[in-house]
């Protein structure tokens, strides 16, 4: 053994490489090989000829920029406030922002039902105070898939983002005042590029997470509201067509790869 | 000696399905694999009990029976499983794929059941209805006409997501009776679709959905698997125009003989009426013995999809018009739905008329058994939402690489403008 510690983690790599990485390798290679037919890319055509997934896969696309902007919308300013705040309340505020991940994803978007629902808290609260007559329908349409995607991972965003924040050195944004600078100025001029290497990274973590998201669609959406996870589930364990599956998912694979580049890149920047 | 600790409580996992294994090998024990839910303890009570007291084989029960499982299965040389559940249609698919083995029937001996629940290639097992319902206190409609005139009837609706279920309905909607739906008028039907679509909250996947939506008032009036709202005071309901159908059990493909046997033991307990009775009383569904609607409750009556009163008021599927027109009626559905269906019913399409999985209830009415058409091949139940398989991650921000940032001051200005 070396004094490199590569024998300590030469099992765990095996184990990855074994476990994890060769059924991926087989689950791409099924698009290809069809049992008993040999090589085709009959799987890859059928990609294009039925526009049906390229939609699918372009919807999926639009609802997670949709997710992401919204939960940019609240994570930022959010973000923000929690760096303004003393050292118990922040405490609490990250508290709060990170015990969404200890409950059941199922449980949340459950939750959502009673929450955004007919007879729900939101609705009852907006029909008591006279601001509408009938039931919002909050759900089983893209508004409540957004709301729920964007509720899943706003702590993806809100936690890089307010370590980058909290960076910022305060006397830099006190030189910018003392220089005259308006605090709209010093916003903009200095705070804001300072957090966006920052806010660009969390915003493509969360456009990569919501790509694959499966249940919010499902349960949120009402049959109504597709995405790519969705379509491959219909694929895999109904139809049952393995092979379209494998094409569709390689697709999926790429897109994310590259967003994740993308991602790697600014996350770099972010932190240097 | 920890390392071997640590290997020997991972032997032992494996040991536990051997020590299983040990007693299959005269077949004491075979697996299935059911849709769940209620269903499935209907076969436990029903079935595998009795089984059990008379031959001492147990039957282990495993949910949910998608046809995506039933391929890996097969495809990975598992025989451990011997039987599966599926759905009138899914059934015609999985033989299609060779999925499944044939039923010899002689090693089955079974006693008088109807003829389309002894299919070649599975055994009837249940029969169940598709209907309407509404949530007490909404106006009742008495049949599809009333059910899609949401101007007389407002209200919400939740249709499935299926064009086989919502097709039929929708032209008895337009006036069609129910003996002559099939050939059926796709025109008409989509049609009375367009006018009743604005009005329809939730296309469902999952038979829970209906009454769950019923019951927080999300929808007023549901087309839904009888089975979820007979007997709950919460909903009205008709089988007036109901569609009736059946699900089976199927072998799976490469099932040794002993367990064969083992599987076709059951079988004959699933074709016996008294055992049928007591599934009955678990979920108001019905097992396929002409014999069965003397044992049932009197008061229950209503209940099930077979019973007189019922199968005299409801339509059974047309396979073989289905089989024919399928695609074509696929294409004008993805036209007309919005994209879920639409990305559904295309895939569907490459796959002929391919099912999916009954979740906790399949069944058909023998109403029209004596008619030329096999009814054995009607249309099948969606599997429900696979909810718990969460391909959501649930990763940890990655917040190492901001740690270690430096807390120096950045020393330049950097205007991302550019400007000054």
């Amino acid at each position: 053994m070396r004094g490199n510690g590569f024998g300590f983690i030469a099992p765990l790599l095996v184990l990855m490489l074994v476990a994890f990485n060769a059924p991926i390798v087989y689950m791409l290679g099924l698009a290809f090989w069809e049992k008993g037919r040999g090589f085709t890319t009959e799987h890859y055509e059928g990609l294009f000829e039925a526009p049906v997934y390229l939609r699918v896969l372009g919807n999926t696309m639009r609802i997670s920029l949709i997710a992401t902007v919204a939960n940019i919308a609240i994570g930022y300013p959010l973000a923000h406030w929690m760096r303004g705040l003393g050292d118990r309340a922040r405490m609490i505020a990250i508290a709060l922002v990170v015990l969404p991940f200890w409950v059941s994803i199922l449980v949340r978007t459950y939750a959502w039902i009673v929450v955004l629902g007919n007879g729900g808290l939101v609705n009852r609260g907006l029909m008591w105070l006279g601001v509408t007559d009938a039931p919002v329908s909050f759900l089983y349409n893209e508004l409540g898939v957004t709301i729920g995607m964007a509720n899943v991972l706003l702590p993806f965003l809100v936690l890089p983002l307010f370590a980058a924040m909290i960076r910022i050195d305060d006397r830099l944004l006190q030189a910018a005042a003392s220089l005259g600078a308006s605090p709209r100025t010093i916003f903009w001029k200095i705070y804001f590029p300072l957090t966006l290497p920052a806010l660009a990274a969390g915003a493509l973590l969360v456009f990569i997470l919501c790509l694959g998201f499966y249940v919010t669609p499902a349960v949120l959406g009402g049959g109504r509201v597709p995405m790519i996870s969705n379509l491959l589930d219909t694929l895999i364990n109904q139809i049952p067509r393995w092979e379209q599956a494998s094409a569709i998912s390689t697709l999926l694979l790429i897109v994310t790869l590259v967003i994740f580049a993308a991602y790697r890149r600014l996350d770099r920047k972010a932190s240097s | 000696m920890k390392r071997r600790t640590f290997v020997g409580a991972a032997a032992a996992l494996p040991t536990v399905g051997i020590l299983c294994g040990t007693a299959r090998a005269q077949s004491k024990e075979i697996r299935m694999i059911e849709s769940g839910g209620a269903s499935g303890e209907s076969i436990e009570k029903g079935y595998i009990e009795p089984l059990f007291k008379k031959t001492g084989i147990k039957v282990v029960r495993e949910s949910p029976s998608s046809l995506g499982k039933l391929r890996a299965l097969v495809e990975s040389g598992q025989t451990t499983t011997t039987l599966f559940e599926l759905g009138s249609g899914t059934i015609l698919q999985a033989k299609k794929l060779g999925l499944i083995e044939k039923v010899d029937w002689a090693a089955v001996d079974p006693a008088p059941m109807f003829p389309e629940a002894k299919n070649e290639y599975g055994f009837g097992y249940q029969y169940f209805s598709t209907i309407m319902a509404w949530r007490k206190g909404a106006k009742e409609p008495k049949n599809f006409a009333e059910f899609f005139d949401t101007k007389a009837f407002p209200g919400k609706r939740t249709l499935p997501d299926y064009p086989w279920y919502c097709l039929p309905f929708a032209c008895q909607a337009g006036g069609v009776p129910i003996d002559k739906l099939f050939p059926l008028d796709v025109d008409l039907a989509f049609k009375k679709l367009n006018e009743i679509k604005k009005d329809v909250a939730v296309w469902w996947k999952a038979g829970a959905q209906p009454p769950q939506l019923m019951k927080d008032n999300e929808v007023q009036y549901a087309i839904c698997w009888s089975g979820r709202v007979v007997g709950d005071p919460a909903f009205g309901l008709t089988f007036n125009g109901g569609k009736a159908d059946l699900s089976f059990i199927a072998i799976v493909k490469g099932s040794s003989p002993d367990n064969k046997a083992a599987a076709y033991k059951l079988f004959h307990e699933m074709s016996l009426p008294e055992n049928q009775a007591k599934a009955a009383e678990v979920i108001s569904y019905t097992g396929p013995s002409p014999d069965l609607d003397a044992l049932l409750p009197k008061d229950k009556l209503w209940q099930f999809p077979t019973s007189k009163q019922n199968k005299e008021v409801q339509y059974f599927e047309n396979a073989e018009w289905w089989a024919d027109n399928g695609e074509a009626v696929n294409k004008k559905w993805e036209a007309f739905a919005t994209p879920v269906a639409l990305f559904v019913c295309s895939i569907r399409r490459l796959r002929h008329w391919s099912g999916a999985v009954p979740r906790a209830e399949p069944a058909h009415g023998h109403a029209q058994r004596t008619a030329g058409v096999s009814p054995a091949h009607t249309l099948f139940h969606p599997e429900s939402i696979p909810a718990a398989r969460s391909h959501e991650r649930a990763g940890r921000p990655r917040s190492s690489e901001h740690e270690q940032a430096r807390h120096g001051l950045p020393r330049r200005r950097r205007p991302r403008s550019g400007r000054h």
